[in-house]
């Protein structure tokens, strides 16, 4: 009966009808013009606009934006009720969406609030606007999804499952990492490609190529709760490798001299980190082992020979570690651990983490790093040999 | 209780001296009647009934003097039919009441007076007449006037013969009576089609060819003042807890009331406890039910006059019990039993959740569906629990006076009714879809527990909760919650916990609560509640194929 009653007492004590909230789908933090605090940017969501015509829902925006400035994140969200008719309601928020500004002077200060605030959650999606301003990225309105966030929030989902260059991060990932001694943290950036200064205007979603389209893009690497650089493209992807968070994503080889004439399909991966010791200092080994299908195959290539098979296997495994040596060694060069070596470090070896820890910045940069890959294909597509087989003869 | 019996006896002990001085005859008798009166306090009932009525007498040797006594005392009804027989030097009449006694048996029997040979009848009219009464069924001498009223008024025929003091009451009952239907409120879908009537005979008769074992006990007696309705209290000796059998008749004794109209009376008068929402004793209208019942120890009380059979102890999970859960095999029983039980839950809960979530806990919802729900919500001039609560009432309203129309009219109202809840009350902004689907789902979930006590009880229950749940959320309904498991954990149905066997969780006998495992398993019966009989089968009675010859041997006979 107990564990009956667990899911049921949870919640807030207080009577708030649903047509009194306003519902915060995405907040986006911007910092405010000479430098008085932040610009905290609203997307409040509409429901009548939302919801199907069965109540005759109108033809309005399903958001609407709002915007309050404050010294503190506090005191700009209690500035909103000026504007906003409704109690302004957190709990609902998909993502939070932090401009590349106020990242570079330091997230520490907006992130006790958020952990803070019974209301708020700390499963929100953390993002930073990269080369646009939060508020542009919260107020542009999309094509698909009518709610913008959800757009946001699910596009990362699909890239995290189809791709493998980002991966989720909310706001406890964030403090974690921060609170954690020997890891920093990281969080997915997003742009706006096209023209920013019209995504919030309904003829954004009125044509069926929007002038603005949010897009996920990178990944931003934190120092001391600072924003000291990014990492892009493959290089994203040898991070997640390292995370252990890649679900799926692809691999091109070449073969015979043909360029990315083989693709394959990165399924059921598992990385082990393991910490040891040579020359009396700290070296990683990740052993990555994974699965793999190949989806494409642009060259005569006799796929059914397990032989084949074997090279197929072999030049997937160096694929993959070329893709982490170099993204470990361009993270080396910010020194920042946002892998997390260093924690695994305090885990294995506690005594000697209370001495490494001083100096961990500089010890992560010239660590050295082994990668061992192992890649079974096991599935081919439902075809063997390639249409090429038969032109060339 | 006892002490007005006691006044009410003294009263008529009173009234009985009086009577017996003036009629001359000594205070001995009068000590005697008092002795017998307290002994069974409404054997004279009908002074119990109006004291003015005359005292228990013997029967008058004069016929002519008889007559006239009941005539006088039934207040010549016109439904007392009287016939006279003459033949040679023998007089008397026959009395019955018209349309409780079998005509045809009575004309048959006159039939047959009439060869008769004479000098027989002169030797012993009464020996004669016995001989006679033989072949018209069971028969009986009588010989004081209480006895005589008790067979006349239950259909039997009396014949009086002059000269003889003792009146022959001969078994004659027959009267119009409803043949047994089909079930009307507790359906199964495999199991028999017959239930019970309004005919106490018929009801007892259902049971008895079900049970055929000589260890099925019937006791009879007769409740209500007035009424004088005839109980009969069912159960089978040696599985039947002595303790629970002698409670049972302890408490039907102790009413005392002017009638019983039906097995409601009863019910209410021997429940453990009055202030509960909550069954305590089970009704049904299914002889297989009362079988199993029987079977597994618990008593059956069964009402003239009404084709409902109380059966007590009764506990908490036996009213998610259907007949079907029996007929069909273990999986599927166990998941409809399962889906009952959610189906409880959801007749229960469904509104305080809807209450407790939009007005409370907001972040619980998906947000999509927030969004939703909110979007339906804008334009609803109502807080939630107004809304629900008018639909809630709304609903009660359409279902109470649709259970009583007539039924000519019932279709119009239900018309009215699905578009007032469906359409309307939306399309005029006055509630929201969502609140449409909750009360709906409510209603519908409410009639999945099959027994209608049960889900009555739900539906007051849910009234509850929704007021807990707009003042206090969800931690209102916990609250809400935990006082009815409170209250149902202190329940008890003639001595056994209402929540056995989950309660005193007692693993041994969960083979039929909350899941219905193989009836193989169903190895002893419910505890508490019989008398140390607990086995049911024998020990190797698991279906498959005999490999073993030797392992078949093992199953007794129920």
């Amino acid at each position: 009966m107990f564990l009956f009653s667990l899911p049921l007492l949870q919640g807030c004590w207080n009577q708030e009808e649903l047509t009194n909230l306003a519902f915060v789908m995405a907040l986006g933090i911007d910092k405010a013009e000479h430098n008085q605090g932040y610009t905290l940017t609203f997307e409040i969501v509409n429901p009548g606009n939302v919801a199907s015509s069965l109540m005759g829902g109108g033809q309005g925006s399903p958001v609407a934006v709002y915007k309050s400035t404050g010294k503190t994140l506090f005191e700009a969200a209690r500035r909103a009720s000026k504007e906003v008719s409704r109690k302004i309601y957190f709990a609902h928020t998909n993502a939070v969406v932090v401009s590349e500004q106020v990242a570079k002077d330091g997230i520490y200060d907006l992130l006790d609030v958020m952990d803070r605030d019974p209301v708020f959650r700390t499963t929100t999606q953390f993002f930073i606007a990269r080369n646009t301003s939060a508020e542009k990225v919260v107020s542009t309105l999309t094509i698909l999804d009518k709610i913008p966030v959800y757009k946001l929030v699910k596009s990362l989902n699909v890239t995290e499952t189809m791709l493998g260059e980002n991966t989720k991060i909310i706001i406890d990932d964030v403090i974690n990492s921060i609170v954690t001694s020997g890891k920093e943290p990281f969080a997915n950036g997003v742009v706006l490609p096209g023209k920013q200064n019209k995504g919030d205007k309904m003829s954004n979603i009125a044509s069926d190529k929007p002038n603005a389209i949010i897009k996920i893009d990178g990944l931003a690497i934190f120092k001391g709760g600072k924003l000291i650089g990014w990492i892009n493209r493959n290089k994203a992807k040898g991070v997640v490798w390292v995370l252990n968070k890649v679900k799926v994503t692809d691999i091109m080889i070449d073969w015979q001299g043909k360029k990315n004439a083989i693709s394959a399909v990165v399924r059921r991966t598992h990385v082990k980190v393991s910490p040891s010791i040579r020359k009396g200092k700290f070296a990683m080994n990740l052993v990555i082992k994974t699965e793999a299908d190949i989806q494409e195959v642009n060259t005569n290539v006799d796929i059914t020979n397990p032989k084949i098979i074997r090279k197929i296997e072999e030049m997937v495994e160096t694929e993959v570690k070329k893709e982490v040596y170099e993204s470990i060694h361009t993270v080396q060069k910010t020194k920042s651990d946002i892998f997390g070596f260093g924690e695994i470090i305090h885990r294995s070896h506690p005594k000697k983490w209370k001495t490494l820890k001083q100096n961990w910045d500089q010890e992560f940069a010239s660590m050295e790093v082994t990668v061992k890959s192992n890649v079974y294909i096991r599935r081919n597509g439902i075809r063997n040999k390639p249409f090429w087989s038969n032109i060339n003869q | 209780m006892q002490q007005l019996d006691k006044k009410l006896n003294f009263g008529n002990a009173k009234h009985n001296v009086k009577c017996l001085s003036e009629a001359g005859t000594l205070s001995i008798l009068s000590k005697l009647l008092k002795m017998k009166i307290k002994v069974k306090h409404d054997d004279n009932f009908r002074q119990n009934q109006d004291p003015n009525k005359p005292k228990n007498l013997p029967i008058e040797k004069d016929y002519k003097e008889n007559l006239k006594r009941i005539k006088s005392e039934l207040g010549n009804s016109g439904d007392i039919a009287i016939r006279d027989i003459f033949f040679g030097s023998a007089k008397g009449f026959a009395i019955y009441i018209d349309g409780m006694a079998n005509n045809t048996m009575i004309s048959d029997f006159f039939m047959e007076l009439v060869v008769h040979e004479e000098g027989l009848v002169l030797k012993d009219p009464f020996q004669f007449m016995l001989e006679k009464a033989t072949g018209l069924g069971n028969f009986q001498i009588i010989r004081d006037w209480n006895e005589l009223y008790d067979g006349l008024l239950s259909g039997n025929t009396l014949i009086f013969v002059d000269g003889f003091d003792q009146v022959i009451n001969v078994e004659t009952k027959g009267w119009e009576k409803r043949s047994i239907t089909e079930p009307t409120t507790q359906l199964a879908i495999r199991g028999p089609k017959d239930s019970f009537t309004e005919t106490f005979r018929t009801n007892t008769a259902l049971i008895r060819r079900r049970i055929k074992s000589p260890n099925l006990w019937l006791e009879t007696m007769k409740v209500g003042k007035v009424s004088q309705t005839d109980i009969g209290l069912m159960y089978i000796k040696g599985i039947a807890e002595e303790d629970i059998v002698g409670e049972v008749k302890k408490r039907i004794k102790r009413i005392n009331m002017d009638g019983i109209i039906g097995s409601g009376y009863i019910e209410q008068c021997i429940e453990d406890k009055t202030m509960t929402t909550f069954p305590t004793t089970y009704v049904t209208e299914r002889p297989d039910v009362v079988t199993s019942q029987l079977l597994e120890g618990r008593v059956a009380i069964i009402v003239d006059g009404t084709p409902f059979v109380v059966t007590a102890p009764s506990v908490f999970i036996q009213f998610f019990q259907a007949p079907d859960d029996y007929y069909f095999r273990f999986d599927i029983a166990t998941s409809l039993r399962l889906l009952r039980v959610l189906s409880f839950f959801i007749a229960l809960l469904a509104p305080s959740m809807y209450i407790a979530a939009t007005t409370f806990h907001q972040e619980m919802i998906p947000t999509p569906m927030a969004i939703a729900i909110a979007a339906q919500r804008e334009n609803v001039p109502f807080p939630a629990f107004v809304e629900a609560l008018i639909m809630e009432v709304t609903f009660e309203i359409l279902r109470e006076a649709g259970l009583r129309l007539p039924r000519a009219v019932g279709q119009a109202v239900s018309i009215v009714g699905a578009l007032v809840i469906g359409q309307a009350a939306v399309q005029a902004g006055l509630v929201s879809p969502v609140m449409v689907i909750v009360v709906s789902i409510t209603a519908i979930a409410n009639f999945a527990t099959p027994s209608f006590p049960m889900a009555i009880s739900a539906r007051l229950v849910r009234f509850f909760l929704m007021l807990l749940a707009s003042i206090l959320g969800f931690f209102g309904i916990m609250l809400g919650m935990l006082g009815i498991f409170i209250h149902l954990c202190s329940l008890r149905s003639f001595g056994v916990p209402y929540m056995s066997p989950l309660a005193p969780f007692s693993l041994k006998h969960q083979q039929d609560t909350i899941f219905r495992l193989p009836i193989y398993t169903f190895k002893e019966r419910p505890p508490l509640m019989n008398e140390g009989n607990m086995t049911r089968a024998g020990s190797n009675i698991k279906p498959g194929p005999t490999n073993k010859p030797e392992s078949s041997s093992g199953s007794d006979k129920e």
